[in-house]
């Protein structure tokens, strides 16, 4: 048994899970033991490189599992996302305007980290965000 | 005689090889500087005067005996940089790795001390596979011994670190205990315990570089000061950072001539700063319209980027910049940004070089990370390192300056020479929205239009708090000033402060909360 801190939208649960031997074919089997478990959604631990699994079960909304390579912006602090500069499918420069987020009594401007293009947006004008929280997804 | 001299001549060309031909070649295909090439670099040319360097190891065990290791392993001497004195050793990844023995160890110990004696700043150059495994607990002492000098040495002389290679385990804490570390892109990597021992201990999956490499240690640890993309970039910045330093706590920084006019009053600083409260901008561009030339040294220039620390030059004279950068974090102090100023502010105080603080900040970052963190005893640090620095101390309020935060920016009570501040700026305990929710409680809840009530409440509690005036009026403001005279007015305040005398009470040493 290895035990696992999975944090989901800046909450954390102690996830137990039990190592799967090199047998392993597909996904994770084992069902993993929640401590502290939230009812609505039992998230696998996250992934490592060579367990084969594909991809996470996406029951959370919000939170889309980012594709290899891709860069996750998240929430630098929590707030409030006054605009969205960007939509999904635009290419963006490095250091242009993602979003604002009001925070601290400042309308912040979350950058883009690199060159790249927008897969994902995730959250709308007038969110509520938590630091660590996903805002844009870039490949 | 002619004998004997050539004979000399030959074992020093030899010792000069190091690891011999195969293995340098080894180093230049891994993208890596020789020990020698490196100082070389780092110093001016021809001044390097090399010590020991027929030094070997004495181990006898596992075979040792029959082992060569020229220099035993690292080069120590001294030489000048821009004309000034300064000691150095580097590593020979050469021979037998670097690895650290008790030679070796004895060598560095010997010019960390004669550049105590001598008052000049030590540089090392770190790239060793670690301990010398056969010669056991003689390496280990050598280790200790080297950090017990680090630390003898720290507040005396500049001590600079430089990563060029690995260094692992007990190896880092020299490093650590020294002013500054800078590291290279894909060459240099620190860490305790490799990614081998983490995988077998937790399991988790990482590469030497997502570890230890400059990357991690410039943005997310903290451990670096700098990063380069290449050898010469380092050294050349290592150059660089020594013009701003003296070579010891009891001399002055070196001061340059300036083509700069002192009297340079820039307009552009009156229209810099958005109206709006709410709005960010660049700090860093008022340090450089502030600075000689505008040139900014910037220091952890990757970390904590919600404070900005760093060296300029007014009138010529070296001043350490503590910035906050409303673009960032909104500009709020949090763990890492207290630890990064408070331990610039430290290195400034140690070295005589006055502090100017250019405050916007809205406050301390809350959350239950923050606290859980322990920002109470990280923040804290900040107001001790102000208290207790001596240097002469000048404050800029540019726009906000709220609570605790204010005060952690050196205000005038924590022992600022000068405080000025432009006119838009707001010094209160709060911000103008929680200040009037908590004063007009009352007023707010049993208006008619709540909404519009604390409309007008905010505004007048901005109109008749959150301005420079008051503060002025108590003399916590020396001077509201015109932004487009802020550096006329900064350098004519550094001049006054330059016979500034200040004792702290005679103490073994202080208690920082580390």
């Amino acid at each position: 048994m290895r035990k696992f801190i999975v944090s989901v939208n800046g909450k954390q649960y102690e996830v137990e899970v039990e190592e799967v031997t090199s047998s392993a074919t597909s996904t994770v089997k084992t069902a993993p033991t929640i401590t502290e478990a939230p009812k609505e959604e039992k998230l696998p631990p996250q992934p490592k490189a060579e367990t084969k699994v594909e991809a996470a079960p996406k029951e959370e909304k919000k939170e889309v599992i980012a594709p290899q390579g891709a860069e996750v912006v998240t929430a630098p602090m929590p707030g409030t996302i006054l605009n969205v500069n960007v939509n999904e499918g635009d290419t963006v420069k490095e250091g242009q305007i993602l979003l604002i987020l009001e925070a601290m009594k400042m309308e912040n401007e979350v950058l883009a980290p690199r060159d790249g293009k927008v897969v994902n947006v995730a959250v709308t004008k007038g969110a509520s965000v938590n630091t660590g929280d996903q805002l844009v997804i870039m490949e | 005689m002619k004998e004997k001299i050539e004979q000399l001549l030959e074992t020093k060309k030899k010792i000069e090889l190091g690891g011999g031909e195969k293995r340098i070649e080894k180093q230049h295909s891994q993208g890596k500087l020789t020990a020698r090439e490196r100082i070389n670099l780092l110093l001016d040319e021809g001044s390097f005067v090399e010590i020991d360097a027929f030094v070997e190891h004495r181990c006898t065990n596992f075979g040792m005996e029959k082992t060569e290791a020229p220099a035993d392993g690292v080069v120590t001497g001294y030489g000048t940089i821009d004309g000034r004195l300064v000691f150095v050793y580097a590593q020979d990844f050469t021979v037998l790795g670097g690895s650290l023995g008790e030679m070796h160890a004895n060598k560095i110990v010997k010019v960390q001390q004669m550049a105590l004696k001598m008052g000049a700043p030590i540089i090392g150059i770190n790239d060793s596979g670690g301990a010398r495994i056969q010669e056991g607990v003689d390496a280990l002492s050598g280790y200790g011994k080297i950090f017990f000098n680090n630390t003898k040495a720290s507040g005396v002389i500049p001590q600079i670190s430089v990563i060029l290679g690995p260094c692992a385990g007990g190896a880092v804490y020299s490093p650590a205990l020294t002013d500054f570390i800078f590291m290279v892109d894909g060459v240099s990597r620190m860490f305790i315990t490799g990614p081998q021992v983490i995988k077998t201990v937790t399991g988790e999956d990482v590469t030497q570089e997502e570890l230890g490499g400059a990357n991690t240690h410039n943005k997310i640890s903290g451990v670096a000061h700098f990063m380069d993309n290449s050898e010469e970039e380092c050294l050349n910045r290592i150059r660089k950072l020594l013009s701003y330093l003296p070579s010891n706590n009891l001399e002055n920084p070196p001061a340059y001539q300036t083509e700069d006019d002192i009297n340079r009053v820039e307009e552009k600083l009156n229209e810099l700063v958005p109206v709006n409260p709410n709005k960010p901008y660049d700090m860093k561009e008022i340090i450089r319209l502030l600075a000689d030339n505008n040139e900014f040294f910037e220091v952890q220039e990757h970390y904590a980027q919600n404070i900005i620390t760093g060296y300029i030059r007014l009138n010529g004279k070296t001043v350490g910049v503590v910035a906050n950068q409303p673009r960032v974090l909104a500009g709020c102090l949090d763990i890492n940004a207290s630890d990064k100023a408070a331990r610039f502010i430290r290195t400034c105080d140690a070295f005589n070089i006055p502090l100017l603080s250019l405050v916007d900040v809205p406050g301390f970052l809350p959350g239950t990370d923050q606290e859980y963190g322990g920002i109470i005893r990280h923040g804290a640090k900040m107001l001790y390192a102000f208290s207790e620095a001596t240097v002469p101390k000048v404050t800029l309020i540019v726009r906000k300056a709220y609570g605790g935060a204010y005060l952690a920016m050196c205000s005038k009570d924590l022992g600022a020479d000068q405080v000025f501040a432009w006119p838009g700026a707001e010094i209160a305990v709060m911000g103008p929205e929680g200040a009037a929710n908590i004063i007009f409680k009352k007023d707010i809840k049993n208006s008619d239009n709540p909404i519009e009530t604390r409309q007008e409440k905010i505004k007048e509690y901005r109109d008749t708090v959150a301005n420079p005036y008051i503060a002025a009026a108590r003399g916590f403001v020396d001077d509201i000033i015109v932004p487009s005279t802020t550096r006329p007015r900064l350098i004519s305040a550094f001049d006054m402060l330059q016979t500034k005398r200040e004792t702290n009470p005679a103490k073994k040493h202080g208690n920082i909360p580390v």
